[in-house]
């Protein structure tokens, strides 16, 4: 049997094409429905070419040897001989999964840079935005900026409008004119000129007026504050507009989530965006034996991408030939994914938008300021030290969300760069999810 | 036109549609703040909103740090803000 873990787009093609010479697999998901985050959906998929997923659900789901796993948040696995057991809790019970194989697809979510106010209710990730919209059928507010850097702005902006929202801003902190630098992606990925026309119909549509080199610096009680930035994210201050709006959704491109890779001891490297991402082969293999890993967690490129390393990695699992034409799609697909990454950097001007109050970690609500004591008074000469001192990334989250932006403000404040070690360091999670001790207990281990 | 369904937050009766997360329901009903943090009692609302940063944890029928926003509202629940 094969295991694959996510229901995105990663998954659901490796499921589907490992099914393809009848192999059993078990596709295992946190949501209630198909689809992951790309793909959320209440009663249909609506967006850009959503017939694909469509074509795929109804494929896994008239799967003979496709058994789906739905609402199972995975919080260990473990190696037991040459079989892999997958530990998931579903419903308040813990049950477990052995397989020979396992495929990772466990996507990514938003990454976040700290500004001043990016704490209150009100500023949230655009994920967040699309997800409550998607998911649960409502506008988070009525009015709406839609802000940070990358592609993603476009389908969240847009989506709003076509809900009802007032989308009274979208920034992007960089230039359109940085795909200049990659001609090659764009002449590989033609289809794409598709998608941008797609967008461009909509946003005119809905007399949006896009705006570039801006960011949202400070958000305060339904006061957005809009900051010009240079090219290194610098504020221009004295260019700044200060407007009311209900929602700031504020996204510079995504992490990886790596806890499940990380805790099977898939080896990690750093990609060329700084990103922490796992190390595979040409046929999506990891370091680990019967290990596959496929999207979001090999690198961020979205879900063109996903579908075909998915697809790879389904077909290596289930021993099936991979034509040169999919490893040629999954190139052109590289080539533009890496495009991306140099198109839509996420620049170290950042990290001056924080004030000192200004929080950091927000599990542990800590601030800047004590940050920047425990370098100056206390002698952390590293983020891993500064963490100790501050508890900084030591909270619920585990550090998913701040532990990146704090290794990044300790080696600013060192005057040093975050080292790869560092960086793969921080993103390891003993567990995946919070368990209780009750569940552990309970019979099976 | 889905099922409604009615559950309290901090004492408060929220209506919803079945199948919406509790965080989903309370915004929808007209307020973003979840709960409120431990040391500096800020406001905390929606974050991520699919389950990573842990910052919409409220008390579900007694069962504290539950993420608001995966967690379907059922009729009759206790919702409470962490504290």
């Amino acid at each position: 049997m094969i295991i694959v873990i996510g229901a995105g787009p990663a998954g659901l093609a490796a499921a589907e094409a490992a099914s393809r010479n009848g192999s059993e697999v078990a596709l295992i998901d946190s949501a209630s429905r198909l689809g992951g985050q790309y793909w959320r959906h209440r009663s249909t998929v609506t967006g850009y070419r959503s017939n694909r997923a469509d074509l795929l659900f109804a494929k896994v789901k008239s799967a003979a040897s496709i058994t789906y796993i739905s609402e199972a948040t995975v919080w260990s696995i473990e190696r037991d001989g040459e079989l892999i057991r997958v530990n998931y809790l579903q419903g308040g019970s813990e049950s477990s999964l052995t397989a020979e194989k396992l495929i990772l697809a466990t996507g990514a979510y938003d990454r976040s840079l700290p500004f001043p106010g990016w704490d209150q209710p009100g500023s949230m990730t655009p994920g967040a935005a699309q997800a409550l919209l998607k998911g649960h059928g409502i506008l988070a507010g009525q009015s709406v900026v839609v802000a940070g850097t990358g592609p993603f702005l476009l389908p969240v902006a847009t989506g709003l409008a076509q809900a009802g929202a007032k989308v009274v801003g979208l920034y992007e902190a960089h230039s359109p004119l940085r795909w200049l630098l990659s001609p090659q992606a764009l002449l590989l990925n033609v289809s794409k000129f598709a998608e941008l026309i797609y967008y461009a119909g909509l946003i005119r549509k809905y007399r949006m007026a896009p705006r570039f080199g801006r960011v949202v610096s400070r958000f305060d009680k339904g006061q957005v504050t809009i900051t010009s930035v240079n090219s290194s994210f610098a504020l221009k201050r004295k260019r700044a507009l200060t407007f009311e709006v209900d929602v700031v959704a504020v996204g510079w491109g995504f992490s990886p989530d790596l806890t499940l890779g990380g805790i099977v001891g898939c080896k990690e490297r750093v990609d060329v965006d700084g990103t922490t991402i796992f190390e595979v082969d040409g046929d999506q293999l990891s370091s680990q034996k019967n290990v596959w890993i496929a999207g979001e967690a090999t690198g961020i490129g979205g879900a063109d991408l996903s579908l075909l390393e998915g697809e790879i990695a389904g077909l290596s699992a289930s021993s099936q030939k991979i034509s040169s034409i999919l490893r040629f799609a999954r190139f052109r697909k590289q080539v533009f994914a890496d495009a991306l990454k140099c198109s839509y950097p996420v620049k170290d001007g950042w990290r001056s938008w924080a004030e000192k109050s200004t929080t950091i970690c927000r599990c542990e609500e800590v601030s800047l300021g004590e940050i920047e004591e425990s370098v100056a008074e206390l002698g952390a000469e590293d983020s891993r030290t500064a963490k100790l001192f501050t508890r900084a990334g030591m909270g619920l989250c585990q550090g998913r969300i701040c532990s990146r932006n704090v290794s990044e403000i300790v080696a600013g404040l060192t005057k040093c760069s975050v080292t790869d070690e560092e960086r793969i360091a921080s993103s390891n999670r003993p567990i995946a999810a919070p368990i209780a001790l009750g569940l552990l207990g309970d019979g099976k281990k | 036109m889905s099922k409604q369904i009615s559950f309290t937050f901090n004492g408060v009766a929220v209506q919803c549609e079945e199948g919406q997360s509790i965080a989903a329901a309370v915004i929808n009903s007209g307020t973003l703040a979840l709960r409120k943090t431990r040391f500096g009692e800020e406001p905390r609302s929606i974050f991520c909103g699919i389950g990573i940063c842990f910052d919409c944890v409220v008390v579900v029928d007694g069962v504290a740090n539950q993420r608001s926003c995966l967690i379907e509202a059922k009729a009759d629940m206790n919702i409470e803000s962490s504290s």
